[in-house]
C-alpha cells in the first residue's frame, strides 16, 4: 500500500513485541502532537509527557549513576558505571582515582536519540539503555543532555557534544590501562548518531584520539528522494514528513537537506579523506525509511578510506534496541562489546 | 545471546516482556515497559493497542484538526499509556463504531469509576487503585538515591566526602574516638576548601552536625543536642519566611496546591480549609483572591489553621487569622477563620476542627506529614491515626507536599548519604538567588533541617522524610487514592519558575503528581488526594 498518509496498522503489528510496538507508537501518537505545522515545537507538553529517571548513587542491578552538573551552561552529563566490588564503597563518587592502572576500561561518551527535538539523558528509555550497555560492555557510559532544536538549532548540538568530549578527556578518574588516558568511544541513536559523526570529524580535525564511532541508524538525509524513503514512507511508524519537520526544524532557517550537517557526503560535504577519523561501527535498521542514506554514509566512509563495520538488521524497526525482547537487541550488543572491548 | 527474560539493569526482573501472558498473573505490569517509564499491564496490552490504533486512525488518517489536543486538553498520568490514549479518545469524541478490517469487540471499560469521570468531568482522571508502582523494583523504590555532581573537583572537597562518609560510618559502629578524630580533620581540611559555595559549604553543615552528635552522645533524644535543631517556633518562623523568598520550593507547594483545591472547590458553595502548618498563612492570599474571582461568585470560605501555641501569651494564630480576614473582605469573600494550637500535629482531634457534613474539605500538608512518622513502640504510629481522621472527614481533596529524600532509613549511614547528596543538591540551588539577608537565613533554616536529620533520634527527629513512592503506599494503604495533577498544573508551575528567573529548577510529572527540583534531581513532591470509596480498600 502506497501513499504516505494511510497508515497500514497491520505491517508494524507483525514485525515487532506487542510492548515494543505499544511502546513506539506511543511515543509517535505523543510526537504527532508536540510538532506544530509552523515549526514550533510545544516543548512544555512534551517535558510533561517524557518518562524521566533520577540518577542513582547505590547501585542497582550493577549499576550506578550520577549527574554533573555544568554550572556555566546549566547542562549535565549522566555518568554510569559498574557497581564498585565491595558494598562499602557503595555511595562514594570516586573522582581521583582512575578507573584501572592495569585494565582498559572503555568510555562511551553517549548521546540520545530523539531527531534533535525530544528526549533527554534522563528519559527512562535512555536511562535503561546506557545502564545496559554498562553491564554488557563492562564499560563507563557518560550521556550527554545536550540542546534541543528548534528551540537551539545546529550547531549547539555538536557544541555541546563537543564539550562533552573535552570534559570526558580531562577527567582523571576516566583514565585507565596503563597508558593512562580516557578510552574514548562515541556512540548515539538517531540523532545522537549524526551528532557522534560530526564530533569525531572535529575530533579528527583536532587530533583528539577517539577510539570508535557507534552510529544506530544515525540520522541522514538530502534533498533527493531515495528508494527506501519512497518505498517505507509510513509503514514502520515513521514518516517522510516528519522527517522533514525534523531537520527543518535543526538545519539554519532556509537551509535544505544538502547541508552538510544533515548530509556529510552529499555535494556540500567536507571530505575526511587523510583524517585520522576512528573505526566506525555502523548499524541500520532494515525496515528504517533512512537506511539508503545510512548506506550512502557507509560507502562515504570506506570511499574516505576509513574502517567501518555494517551490521545491517534486516527485519528491525527503529527503536528496536529500547527493549531486550528481540534478537536484534542481543545481535547489537554484542557488536556493540566486541567493538568497544578489541584492544583488550 | 542471552534469554528475553534477563533481568536488565533498571528494567524490572517481574513479567516477561512477549504478549504470551501463560502464568503471568492478569494484575503484573509488562516489566519492560515499567523499565522505559510506563505502566500497562501486561494482559492489557492487546487492548491497549487497540486504543492506539483507533486513535492513529483518526490523528493520522482524518483531515480533523487536532492541534486542540495538544493547547487546550489537559492531559494526566503520561505513564498510564491506555488512560492517556483515552482521555484523547474522549477529547475526539469517539464512539465504538470501528472501521471493520479491525475485527473486534467494543472495549470493556477497565474500571468503571474512569468513565464516569470523563463523561462527567474532564478534570480529574482517577488513578487505579494501584499496583503500579509496583513496576519498580524494590531495589529501585528503596534505593532511588539521587545525586547531582557539580563542583566536586577540588581535590580538598573529594576528600571531605571521603572522610564524611568514613565518620559517619565509625558513628554507627560505635567508634566514637575515631569519629571524634575523623572531625578534627576535616575542620581542618575546611581551611583549605572554599566555604562560600559548593561541596564546602554543605560539608560544613555535616562537619558541624555530626560533632554535635558525637560530642553530645549519651544525650541524644534527650533534648539538649535537639534543642539546637528544632528551635522555637518564632525563630522557625522567621527562618521559613526567608526560605520561601530564596528559592521557589515553598511558593510551589503552595501554587500546586491552591490549583488542586481551587478545582476540588469547584461547584460548592461552602469550602473548608485545614491547614496543617499555619506559619503567617503565605499560602492563602492567592486562593482567597481566585476564590473571589470564580465564574458564579466565591463560595463562605472557611479556615482553620494549626500551629504551635505561642509562648509570650499572644495568639499569633489568631492574628494571621485577622490579616487574612481583612484580605477576604476587601475581595468581597465571606471568610471565617479558626485557630487551633497544638504543638504536635498528632495532638489535634478532629473535633477541634469543627468540620459540618455540609462542607467540601480541603486538608492542607505542606512538609508535615512526616513528623509523624517517629515511631513509639508502645503505641500505634502518630501517621495512622491521623491518616484515619483524616479520611472519616471524607475530605474533597488532601493536598500533600513532602520532601522528595529517604532521610527516614533504618540505618544511620544510609539517613547520612542521602542527606549529603540531598542538602548538597539543595544548597546548590541556593546559590542561583542573590537576595539577602533571604540567602543567608534560608542557609540556616536548611542548617536546622540538616541536624535534625543527622544529630537526632527518637521522638526528637522529626525530619523523617521519606520519597513519593513510600507516600503513595502508605496513603493508598490508608484509603487514598490519587487525585492526578495534569498538564495545566505542570505548564503554570513551569511558568511560576520562569518568574524566579534562575536557570536550572526543574518541574516533572511523575505518575499524576508533580516534583520540583535542581537539575535532574527532584527535592520536592506535590500530590492531590482524596478518600477512596469504601469497596475499594482492600
Amino acid at each position: 500500500m502506497a501513499g504516505s498518509n494511510e497508515v497500514n496498522l497491520n505491517e508494524s503489528r507483525s514485525v515487532v513485541p506487542l510492548n515494543t510496538w505499544v511502546l513506539i507508537s506511543n511515543f509517535k501518537l505523543a510526537y504527532n502532537l508536540l510538532r506544530r505545522a509552523d515549526g514550533t515545537f510545544n516543548r512544555k507538553l512534551a517535558e510533561f509527557l517524557d518518562r524521566k529517571v533520577p540518577s542513582n548513587i547505590i547501585p542497582v542491578d550493577g549499576v550506578f549513576s550520577f549527574d554533573h552538573v555544568d554550572r556555566n551552561t546549566g547542562l549535565f552529563n549522566r555518568v554510569y558505571q559498574p557497581a564498585p566490588e565491595h558494598e562499602s564503597q557503595w555511595g562514594i563518587i570516586e573522582l581521583e582515582r582512575p578507573l584501572s592502572t592495569t585494565r582498559i576500561v572503555p568510555v562511551i561518551i553517549f548521546f540520545h536519540g530523539g531527531s534533535f527535538s525530544h528526549s533527554s539523558a534522563n528519559s527512562a528509555i535512555y536511562d535503561t539503555f546506557c545502564r545496559r550497555l554498562v553491564n554488557i560492555c563492562k564499560a563507563v557510559v557518560v550521556s550527554v543532555n545536550y540542546r534541543r532544536s528548534p528551540e537551539h538549532r545546529y550547531p549547539c548540538a555538536y557544541d555541546d557534544g563537543w564539550a562533552a568530549l573535552e570534559w570526558v578527556k580531562s577527567r582523571p578518574w576516566l583514565q585507565s590501562g596503563k597508558d593512562s588516558k580516557v578510552h574514548v568511544y562515541l556512540a548515539g541513536d538517531s540523532s545522537g548518531g549524526n551528532i557522534v559523526h560530526h564530533v569525531a570529524a572535529k575530533a579528527a580535525e583536532s587530533d583528539i584520539e577517539v577510539l570508535g564511532n557507534i552510529l544506530l541508524h544515525p540520522l541522514f538525509g538530502g534533498q533527493k528522494r531515495t528508494e527506501s524513503e519512497k518505498k517505507l514512507d509510513g509503514k514502520y511508524f515513521v514518516r517522510l514528513q516528519d522527517r522533514d519537520w525534523y531537520w527543518r526544524a535543526f538545519l539554519p532557517e532556509g537551509e535544505d537537506r544538502d547541508h552538510p550537517a544533515c548530509n556529510p557526503f552529499g555535494p556540500r560535504g567536507k571530505s575526511l579523506v587523510g583524517l585520522k577519523f576512528p573505526k566506525s561501527l555502523v548499524c541500520v535498521a532494515g525496515l528504517d525509511l533512512v537506511q539508503d542514506w545510512q548506506l550512502a554514509y557507509v560507502e562515504g566512509l570506506k570511499n574516505s578510506g576509513h574502517e567501518v563495520k555494517l551490521l545491517y538488521l534486516k527485519e528491525a524497526t527503529i527503536g528496536f534496541y529500547f527493549l531486550p525482547n528481540n534478537d536484534h537487541f542481543y545481535c547489537l550488543m554484542e557488536e556493540i562489546n566486541h567493538f568497544v572491548n578489541s584492544n583488550c | 545471546m542471552g534469554s528475553y527474560e534477563q533481568p536488565s539493569a533498571g528494567g524490572g526482573a517481574s513479567s516477561n516482556g512477549s504478549s504470551s501472558s501463560s502464568g503471568t498473573r492478569p494484575a503484573e505490569m509488562d516489566g519492560l515497559l515499567a523499565g522505559a517509564g510506563y505502566k500497562v499491564k501486561a494482559a492489557e496490552l492487546h487492548q491497549v493497542a487497540r486504543r492506539i490504533e483507533r486513535l492513529e486512525n483518526v490523528m493520522v488518517n482524518s483531515a480533523a484538526d487536532i492541534s486542540h489536543l495538544a493547547s487546550d486538553t489537559v492531559h494526566y498520568d503520561p505513564a498510564d499509556i491506555g488512560s492517556w490514549v483515552d482521555t484523547l479518545l474522549t477529547e475526539l469524541n469517539q464512539t465504538v463504531s470501528l472501521p471493520c478490517d479491525l475485527l473486534e469487540l467494543p472495549d470493556l471499560p477497565t474500571c468503571p469509576l474512569l468513565d464516569e469521570t470523563t463523561t462527567l468531568d474532564n478534570r480529574w482522571v482517577v488513578g487505579q487503585n494501584d499496583q503500579s508502582h509496583h513496576s519498580l523494583t524494590p531495589q529501585q523504590q528503596q534505593f532511588q538515591q539521587l545525586t547531582v555532581v557539580t563542583s566536586m573537583e577540588e581535590n580538598s572537597g573529594i576528600r571531605l566526602v571521603h572522610m564524611l562518609m568514613t565518620c559517619a560510618d565509625s558513628l554507627q559502629r560505635g567508634e566514637l574516638a575515631l569519629a571524634g578524630s575523623l572531625i578534627e580533620d576535616m575542620q581542618g581540611l575546611l581551611a583549605h576548601v572554599n566555604t562560600s559555595c559548593g561541596i564546602g559549604k554543605v560539608a560544613g553543615y555535616f562537619i558541624d552536625a555530626l560533632s554535635r552528635r558525637i560530642f553530645a552522645a549519651g544525650t541524644i533524644g534527650t533534648g539538649s543536642s535537639s534543642s539546637y535543631c528544632t528551635g522555637s517556633p518564632s525563630e522557625d518562623e522567621v527562618l521559613y519566611h526567608h526560605y520561601y523568598e530564596a528559592c521557589p520550593y515553598l511558593k510551589f507547594a503552595h501554587f500546586t496546591a491552591n490549583q488542586a483545591i481551587l478545582e476540588a472547590f469547584n461547584g460548592h458553595d461552602c469550602v473548608h480549609v485545614i491547614d496543617f502548618n499555619l506559619m503567617h498563612g503565605l499560602q492563602w492570599p492567592a486562593l482567597i483572591q481566585a476564590l473571589a474571582l470564580r465564574p458564579g461568585g466565591p463560595p463562605l470560605l472557611r479556615l482553620t489553621g494549626i500551629g504551635p501555641p505561642s509562648p509570650d501569651g499572644r495568639d499569633t494564630l489568631r492574628e494571621i487569622g485577622l490579616k487574612l480576614a481583612e484580605l477576604a473582605r476587601s475581595v468581597n469573600v465571606r471568610f471565617a477563620f479558626r485557630g487551633v494550637a497544638a504543638s504536635r500535629l498528632e495532638d489535634v482531634k478532629p473535633w477541634m476542627l469543627q468540620v459540618s457534613p455540609k462542607e467540601a474539605v480541603a486538608v492542607n500538608s505542606i512538609m508535615q506529614l512526616h513528623r509523624l512518622l517517629g515511631s513509639d513502640p508502645t503505641r500505634e504510629p502518630a501517621i495512622q491515626s491521623v491518616l484515619t481522621w483524616i479520611r472519616s472527614l471524607n475530605p474533597k481533596i488532601m493536598t500533600v507536599v513532602e520532601q522528595e529524600a529517604n532521610h527516614n532509613q533504618p540505618r544511620f549511614l544510609d539517613r547520612f548519604t542521602e542527606a549529603l547528596y540531598y542538602y548538597s543538591t539543595m544548597f546548590d540551588s541556593l546559590e542561583a538567588c542573590s537576595l539577602q539577608p533571604d540567602k543567608a537565613l534560608a542557609e540556616i533554616y536548611i542548617q536546622k533541617e540538616i541536624c535534625n536529620v543527622v544529630c537526632c533520634e527518637g521522638s526528637a527527629r522529626l525530619e523523617r522524610h521519606e520519597p513519593l513512592a513510600k507516600w503513595r503506599d502508605r496513603l493508598t494503604e490508608a484509603g487514598f487514592r490519587a487525585l492526578h495533577l495534569g498538564s495545566n498544573a505542570f505548564k503554570q508551575a513551569s511558568m511560576l519558575l520562569t518568574l524566579f528567573s534562575v536557570e536550572g529548577y526543574c518541574v516533572e510529572e511523575n505518575e499524576g503528581c508533580l516534583t520540583l527540583g535542581w537539575h535532574s534531581r527532584p527535592l520536592i513532591a506535590a500530590s492531590a488526594w482524596q478518600a477512596a470509596p469504601e469497596y475499594e480498600v482492600a
